[in-house]
Order: structure tokens, then sequence, then C-alpha cells
């Protein structure tokens, strides 16, 4: 856990070059293929964990890739997010550095990995992690039945990722076509600093902005750039209106929290059938306590105590469960929204995770998945505080 | 929620998680010391605060409990070096966890009782009962029997999820 080769590479962005990788005809996936491919070429990956599109291009999927032969179809600003990726990483992470597996993930899931290492449930020696700058993405479901029914799926995706990430409309309106996940839409942390190499299209038109050391760029042969204006105005546009879309939602979340009733009605429809806990990328136990004898109890026990209390919600302890778990992951919470996406019911869990972890971790001042430097809340103290 | 007469009468149950190298063994001294202290407290003795996961304390608020004491070594006191360093983060997670929530954070107490100091506990013991009393019963029992426990005094908000459908 402390081996100095645990570590994110803690190169400073400023120690960073850019790099523009020019589209031919405007077809990015072309250029970032090519840029996949150049990795594998130099020997700097011999693996590439990536999204790639499956069913003619209805959705995509997080693919472990070997060798250029294979790399039809990726597209590293996928829409969707099937999982947090975070989890999958943790899997191919390695102490055997012989195999460098290059990953592509955004930065909740960079965030989220860091905080799987902090726990000691990732290892990241022998990953060369890039990040891309996320817009933000699509619930699954409904961005299958939006490319489905336009026809050409792969056009369909083409022409929304060129709109979102030219800053050209959020997605956020209520007539939009589709709609962002709302934990997209008050995401201010979508670009991550400690990724080795930072893909970006944010303001770019059809071109890729690379971010990376200086030998690396001299060893693939990219020339070095200055950072273009119009990718740092959109960067800053969507960071200012994010932030504010993100304030207004906790306020007025806290706003109807008055008391455990509100909290009871949130949760109503919850059957607790830990989805959100299978989903959440940080839930860290193996075995939750909630999985246990302990919360499946026998006949006599459940008898004993609907004759104690008078009346017994089943299935038990669904509050229990929740206000249990935003304590353990509070501290932690990403905001990658995956508990409310895989969520059957639709209960607004992001919002309530998010809510909250904000408010503890501004108690805290922690944010997490920002640095492997940093400890997690519970594992460490100051004397005075 | 409850009138005068109610709140006279009323009678707080507390439960409190004690450490088992000071606060039990304050309690413990308090008895000894015939130092009468209410008897509305119900003990656990814990190995250390640091070992008490909220979980335990949620589960007390949500079962009924009035009030929830967590009784640790004086700081620096720890006989596992740490352990109140970290009952104190989780708490102070658990209170922000509360308040974020509109629910009453106040119902939570954690305290450093040395082992010698069984007049200290007497003494929280009558200040957490003064507190509790002044508060009435705890609203956070059965919260999902909201048609029973109040009628027409509560309604459902919805909090805005931007999913869509």
């Amino acid at each position: 856990m402390e081996t100095e080769n645990n570590k994110l590479a803690t190169w400073r962005i400023d120690m960073k070059v850019y790099s523009i990788l020019k589209s031919q005809n405007g077809d990015i996936f072309e250029t970032v293929k090519a840029f996949f491919a150049r990795l594998f070429e130099e020997g700097i990956i011999d693996y590439l964990l990536v999204p790639q599109r499956i069913s003619n291009g209805k959705t995509l999927t997080q693919t472990l890739i070997k060798g250029v032969d294979n790399l039809e179809g990726v597209n590293p600003f996928s829409p969707v997010m099937a999982i947090n990726s975070a989890k999958l990483v943790a899997q191919v992470g390695s102490v055997n550095k012989d195999k460098k597996v290059g990953v592509v993930i955004r930065a909740c899931e960079i965030r989220a990995l860091i905080e799987l290492v902090k726990l000691g449930q990732a290892n990241l020696d022998n990953l060369v992690i890039i990040g891309i700058d996320c817009a933000g993405t699509f619930e699954i479901e409904q961005w299958a039945k939006l490319v489905e029914e336009s026809g050409d799926p792969v056009a369909k995706e083409t022409e929304v990722l060129k709109d979102i990430y030219a800053g050209k409309t959020d997605y956020q309106e209520e007539d939009a076509p589709i709609r962002l996940r709302s934990s997209c839409q008050i995401c201010n942390y979508f670009t991550h600093d400690k990724a080795d190499i930072t893909l970006s299209i944010l303001g770019m038109e059809d071109d890729v902005l690379v971010t990376l050391e200086q030998e690396l760029a001299e060893k693939l042969g990219l020339e070095t750039a200055d950072e273009p204006m119009s990718h740092k105005d959109v960067l800053e546009d969507m960071k200012n209106s994010r932030t504010y879309k993100r304030e207004s939602t906790f306020d007025e979340f806290r706003d109807k929290m008055q008391s455990m009733n509100d909290m009871a009605d949130i949760l109503a429809t919850c059957t607790r059938c830990y989805a959100c806990q299978t989903a959440c990328p940080i839930c860290y136990c193996r075995v939750c306590f909630f999985r246990t004898e302990t919360f499946s109890p026998e006949s006599d026990r459940l008898l004993r105590w609907a004759d104690k209390e008078g009346s017994l919600r089943m299935p038990t302890e669904i509050l229990l469960y929740h206000l249990t778990r935003l304590n353990h992951i509070a501290a932690s919470c990403i905001g990658c929204g995956m508990c409310e996406s895989y969520c059957a019911r639709g209960i607004p869990l992001s919002t309530l995770f998010q809510a909250v972890g904000d408010e503890v971790q501004k108690k805290l001042e922690y944010v997490p998945g920002r640095s492997v430097d940093e400890e997690l809340p519970v594992a460490t103290f100051k004397r005075e505080e | 929620m409850s009138n005068q007469t109610d709140k006279d009468n009323f009678e707080p149950k507390i439960v409190a998680f004690l450490c088992h190298w000071c606060s039990y063994k304050a309690a413990d001294l308090a008895g000894t010391a015939r130092l009468a202290y209410p008897t509305n407290v119900r003990t656990i003795r814990t190995m250390c605060s640091g070992a008490v996961d909220p979980v335990y304390i949620i589960k007390a608020l949500l079962d009924g409990a009035d009030g929830v004491l967590v009784g640790g070594c004086v700081l620096g006191d720890c006989h596992y070096q740490s352990g109140n360093y970290k009952a104190r983060r989780k708490m102070n997670i658990l209170h922000s966890q509360l308040r974020a929530l509109g629910l009453d954070e106040d119902r939570v107490w954690l305290r450093w009782i040395s082992a010698s100091d069984g007049v200290l506990f007497r003494e929280i013991m009558f200040e957490m009962v003064e507190a509790l009393k002044a508060k009435g019963p705890n609203p956070m029992k059965h919260p999902w029997d909201i048609w029973k426990t109040v009628k027409g005094g509560w309604k459902p908000k919805t909090i805005n999820s931007p999913r869509g459908e």
C-alpha cells in the first residue's frame, strides 16, 4: 500500500504538455483510434480497457482489448456509463508490472479508483490511466431507446457528443430529447489532473486535445501546442453552470428534509434489493453486514418484534440500511450517481448521497479521490480538531 | 408534538455505549460510591468508543431510543492509543449526516469520562435526561408508519430527480 509505485503519477499539471490531434474529415473516433494504436505500437500499453460499441452501436461497454487489431468501434467519450469502471480497473490492476494496461476512465471513475487505493482494494502499478474530460453521461436504457429510434446509432452518437462537448446544449432542459443523468447534471469535477494522459474534445470542434508528460509526447512523436482558448472557455463555462446547479440542488434538498418522515418518504418504494450497493464503487466491505444472517432473521424473532412494536415494515430495516450506507459512504462519495442509475424504483439516491456527502466532506475538509497522498478521514485523525 | 403534561411525565430512554476501560468503569464507580443517577440509561459495554459503528446508534434511534450516549476515554488516554480520536471522527460524520437530513443531531452525545470520574458520569446522566425531557419523545421512531404517526400534519414532498420519465 505504501510503495512508491502504487501512487498515481503525481506530475503536476503544469509539467504536462498539450498536443492537438487533427482529425481527418472530422472523424474524432478515427483520431483516437490512431492514438491508441500509437500507444500499442510504442509499447506504452499492452492492453487497453476502453468503452466500445456493441449491438450495432445500441450501447457501449468497457472492453479489455489486446492489440491494435481490435480497436474497431472504441469511443473513449462514451455517452453512457454502464458501471463505474473503478471496480473493473481494480480487477485488472496488479503489482505485476510486466504487462501495462491502459484504462480509459472518467474523472468520477479515477476518483473512485483513488478511494479504492486508499482502502487497499486497488493497485495501480501496471496501469496507464487515460482520463477523459467528461461532459456527462445518459441513462443507459434511455440512450439505447434514442439511438435505436434514430435508425443510425453511430451518427446519432456523433451528433449528440459534438453538441454536448461543444457546449452548445447541456441536455438538461425539461424538453430535451434525452437528459443527462442527474449526477452528471450537477457534476463540477469532470476533469482529473492526476491521470497519466488526458483526452479532451471539450470545445475542440473536430480535434482531440491530449495532455501528457513531455517525455511521453516525444516518444509518441507529438508536437506540443498551447491550450486552445475555446477549450478553456467551454471548461470554465461548464464548471460554473454545473457548480451553480449543484449548490441549488443541495439547497433545495436541505430545505425539504425536515424530519425522519421526509427520509422515509424518499425511501418509501425501496425493497432493499441492494442494487445501489452493488453499483457503488466505494461501498468497501467485502461482505456487507446487511447481507448477513442478522438481517434475515428467523420467524420467531420477526413475530416477537411484531408483538412488541405492533407493526413491522417488511423487508425490515430499510431505513437503517440506507442511513448506515450513507454514514459509511458520505466521506468518500464521489458522486458518480451509479446508485441512482441502478435503482429500479427511481429513488433519488444520488441527490441524497451527494447532499449529505457535501456536508460531511466540507466539515472534514476532505475531497474524495483527489490524490492518493491523502488519507481516508476515518482512518486518521488530528489531535486538535 | 406533545403537550406540556406529556413532557412532564415523559421519561426518556437512553442507550449508552460505554468504553470498557473508562466510561463503563466510571458508571461502575458511581454505583459502588452510591452516587444515585437517573435510571433512564441502558448501558452497553464496548471495548472501545472507536468500535461503536454508527449503525448501532442509528438502529437505537430508529427503534425508539430518545438519546444515545457514547462514552470514551479522555483524549490521549485511549487504551488502544487512538480509538477515541477515531470515535470523534465517526461522531463528527454522524452529526453532519443527521444535520443534512434535517434530523436532531443533539440526541447523540459523545462524552469523555475517565474511569475515576463516577461523579462526572452521574452529572452527564442528569444533564442528558434533562435535555431530552425538554426535547420530548424521539420522532424518529417507526418513521415508515407515517399514516399512523402523523395524521394530517405531514405532507409528502417530492425530491426532484432529473431522471426524466
